[in-house]
């Protein structure tokens, strides 16, 4: 909330005339911005030329601007594939089930921690969610195939010892979009629900103080406090993932499901495929045109939510 | 206001974004500028050491040519062997054409990447590069300007020897659009055609007398191993084979000759009786598909590899080959005369004295070899490269210079080898393979060199000769050297087509499909015609045409 209304404060400064004035005025805050401004500029608006290189037949010696331009010919892959279609379902989907189930599972988690009493239980159990965070994907891919494969997974060795039969995942396409979901959401819950208990421990205290004494039990503090007061949060939150709803999670889907073949119909997301496809030939070209693909329905779908959001309520959209 | 502010934002942000991309371009055209000199008058001085001499090579600035090589760099105790025969061959290279030589390693993990990547940056960080048409996109890295075009007054200049040894039909093959841009390793006797390698001990006692010679024969043979020694993956093979045995199960049942480097999947190729037209077998030949896909149905049911393969990431089987505890390795030739030989690594042979292996190669059945293109291994020059001409003197001396080719390929005379009374190459006392292999540190495969190769004296030569003798006899030359497809206009496509190919030669060649075998082949072949592959094989017969007709 406080961050909201400062970036608030800093927007107003581009609005009133005497910019100068006011940068001076604000010349301790305008340096503390300084590092992200120059990390923005430097990776984000100086490399946004090249996204010229998508429309030509690069040649390393000549050049991102002196190849030939082709035009859209480095998309034509991309559409004559047949996929396009498939891919970007799956990605949008998978997106969709980690961002409103990650951060459903998120709010609620955030919302248990705030009503444990034990001080030391509530340290012991964040710091164990928090963990799987911190693990590389290629260990997760390992560690899932361990648990999962046929021969000598663990999951198995249970299965037969309780004279049940076996179960092949890697050889059924059907059971990954739930098992993806649930290894994402192992993984990602911790970290996420920390932004929520931190809005929910900056919530007035005398909110909740008065509904105590207004003899409002602890679901009723939930519906009426806790959540309404969290709703900026999740917009804004949610809004932002939006963005990234056809940019897929390569290091999830890569590490775990690799290159079998069989399980693609329903977990090949537009990152994996390209990889494919773009590592035997090792195309520049057309990797970026699928990257400037991604941006531009990201960028719609952002400013398609936005526009909703604005209609709706305001003061929750980004701009 | 605020809409101004934006925009000159915008506006800087582009200026600034342009000048730094013209900034980093400009000394890489610069330097292609100077190199194009540079081979116009190649005869004469390099441009770059502005000497008024013009008739003998300028060598008096002491330069370091950086070698770059697939590999992975060797630390500890290997590295100081490395950097002992190092300091040896840079004393002799320093005296000859006032240089030294340093290795710059891509490692194996994502080389084709990184390999790629280096040679993108075009920064003259390397001078001499190992490259290949078929393996390392010798040709595509020529068509995007990596490499130095070598004129021939260059080649004579600087590399003399390489020259005279290369004959004329050979350099043909190393030009791309009239310039040569590889100097091949053509003097040197190996064989990378794929197949089977299996116990040949254990293929006798399952009832073939002569060894596998058919897929059957392998059948057979899985099927015994697996019932005689439950505890043996057959082939514990990590997934990534597909392509090989499809290819090869193609090479045995027709006259099949692949196109090197148009895909990773290798589909398309004429035939042996029919050498310029093009046909894709996997494609076209339904009934031979549906054969594989029912026989790799059945090896996946014997259990020759682990149920989830597709998902393996983790094995080292042809480690395990040399320990006995899988019972086939799918490579090639080369690599079968490593595991048939009683070398130290190899403990099969000490534990077991009856031990044998034999080697399956793929078309064996109908005689379908060919033999490796001259390009498989051939050295580059960058076209970043700030010492061109020096970089080719060095190389000449490495493959030509008895001294210098025997440092560099075995290392230290006493320390990592020794000659025995029969001139064969032999460990010294006290040799560590762990350590003191300099052949496997310099990995050079770029320029191997028959004339002066010293034979290692722990190979199975008997049986190798026997195979080599056969393959002289069945083999043709890979006819299609001179063809460097342009694949610009379908590029596309083949990416689609071997992605396509990919996925489903995957699931057959592993029995992992579900359906009857017909319909995953047909299904195979709807998904390739869908992806392009008549339009892609239509263009590539135009331009075969174009060039052989």
């Amino acid at each position: 909330m406080r961050k909201q209304s400062e970036k608030k404060a800093s927007q107003m400064q581009v609005k009133r005339p005497n910019f100068f004035k006011l940068l001076w005025k604000y010349r301790v805050l305008t340096l503390m911005c300084v590092p992200a401004i120059v990390f923005f500029f430097a990776f984000s608006y100086m490399p946004l030329p090249g996204i010229y290189v998508a429309f030509v037949k690069y040649n390393y010696g000549k050049g991102i601007f002196g190849s030939k331009f082709v035009g859209l010919q480095n998309f034509e892959f991309l559409a004559e594939s047949g996929k396009l279609l498939t891919l970007t379902r799956n990605t949008i989907l998978y997106n969709l089930a980690f961002i409103i189930l990650g951060n459903l599972l998120a709010v609620f988690v955030a919302i248990l921690l705030n009503e444990m009493r034990s001080k030391w239980f509530k340290k012991v159990s964040q710091t164990m969610m928090f963990l799987p965070y911190f693990i590389s994907q290629v260990l997760v891919g390992v560690l899932v195939y361990n648990l999962l494969n046929y021969d000598t997974g663990f999951v198995n060795g249970v299965l037969s010892s309780l004279g049940l039969e076996k179960w092949q995942p890697y050889a059924d396409p059907n059971c990954w979009p739930v098992l993806l979901v649930i290894i994402y959401l192992w993984q990602q819950t911790g970290y996420n629900s920390v932004v929520y208990f931190a809005a929910i421990m900056g919530i007035d205290a005398e909110m909740i103080e008065a509904s105590k004494v207004d003899g409002a039990n602890a679901f009723q503090k939930i519906r009426y406090i806790i959540l309404p007061s969290l709703k900026p949060t999740i917009v804004i939150l949610l809004l932002f993932a939006l963005g990234g709803v056809v940019k897929g999670n390569f290091g999830l889907f890569y590490n775990i499901i690799g290159t079998n073949s069989l399980l693609y119909g329903t977990t090949d997301i537009i990152e994996t495929f390209v990889y494919r496809a773009t590592m035997t030939d090792f195309n520049f070209s057309t990797a970026s045109a699928v990257g400037l693909y991604q941006s531009v329905i990201g960028f719609v779908i952002v400013m398609t939510v936005n526009y909703i959001v604005k209609k709706i309520e305001p003061d929750y959209s980004l701009f | 206001m605020k809409k101004k502010l934006l925009a000159m934002l915008l506006a800087t942000s582009m200026v600034a974004g342009v000048t730094a991309c013209g900034s980093a371009d400009a000394p890489a055209s610069g330097g292609s500028d100077t190199d194009k000199k540079t081979e116009s008058a190649a005869s004469s001085d390099s441009s770059s050491s502005e000497s008024s001499d013009s008739a003998a090579v300028d060598t008096s600035e002491h330069v370091v040519i950086t070698y770059m090589v697939t590999g992975d760099k060797p630390d500890g105790e290997k590295a100081a062997r490395l950097d002992e025969m190092m300091t040896e061959l840079n004393k002799i290279l320093t005296e000859k054409v006032n240089a030294e030589l340093e290795i710059y390693y891509i490692g194996w993990t994502d080389y084709l990447s990184n390999y790629n990547l280096t040679l993108a940056q075009m920064d003259g960080s390397v001078d001499l590069i190992g490259t290949a048409s078929d393996w390392l996109d010798a040709w595509p890295n020529a068509k995007n300007g990596a490499f130095l075009p070598l004129s021939e007054d260059m080649l004579k200049t600087y590399a003399p020897m390489t020259w005279a040894s290369v004959t004329p039909d050979h350099w043909e093959l190393c030009k791309y659009n009239g310039d040569i841009y590889l100097m091949p390793e053509d003097n040197y006797a190996q064989w990378t055609n794929h197949g089977f390698i299996y116990r040949l001990d254990w293929a006798k006692a399952a009832g073939l007398a002569n060894g596998c010679h058919s897929w059957e024969d392998l059948t057979t043979y899985f099927k015994y191993v697996k019932e005689t020694y439950p505890d043996i993956i057959p082939w514990d093979s990590d997934g990534t084979n597909y392509a090989q045995t499809a290819g090869g199960w193609v090479s045995s049942h027709s006259k099949f000759v692949a196109f090197d480097g148009i895909c990773s999947g290798a589909i398309w190729g004429g035939t042996s009786d029919d050498l310029y037209t093009v046909v894709t077998p996997a494609y076209t030949d339904t009934e031979m598909m549906v054969e594989y896909a029912k026989m790799m149905k059945e090896w996946d049911q014997i259990g020759v590899w682990k149920t989830d393969v597709l998902n393996n990431t983790a094995s080292s089987n042809r480690d395990d080959y040399r320990i006995g505890r899988v019972a086939a390795e799918q490579h090639h030739t080369q690599t079968w005369t490593d595991l048939c030989s009683a070398t130290p690594s190899n403990t099969i042979y000490q534990d077991d004295p009856n031990a044998e292996s034999g080697f399956f190669y793929f078309g064996e059945e109908t005689d379908n070899v060919v033999a490796l293109s001259i390009t498989h291994g051939a050295m580059a020059v960058s076209a970043a490269s700030k010492n061109p001409e020096r970089a080719l003197m060095v190389y000449d001396l490495i493959r030509n210079d008895e001294q210098c080719y025997d440092l560099f390929n075995y290392g230290i005379k006493g320390v990592s080898y020794e000659i025995n009374d029969e001139g064969l190459r032999v460990n010294p006392e006290g040799y560590n393979p762990d350590t003191d292999n300099i052949n496997g540190m310099t990995n050079y495969w770029w320029g191997r060199n028959d004339d002066l190769e010293i034979r290692d004296a722990s190979r199975n030569w008997k049986a190798i000769d026997e195979l080599y003798a056969k393959y002289d006899k069945i083999k043709i030359d890979y006819p299609y050297g001179q063809f460097v497809p342009d694949v610009d206009d379908i590029q596309g496509k083949i990416q689609n087509v071997n992605e396509v190919y990919t996925n489903y030669t995957k699931q057959i060649s592993y029995g992992k499909y579900n359906g009857s075998a017909e319909d995953i082949v047909a299904e195979m072949q709807q998904a390739l015609k869908q992806a392009g592959i008549e339009e892609v094989t239509a263009a590539l017969q135009a331009q075969i045409d174009a060039l052989y007709k």
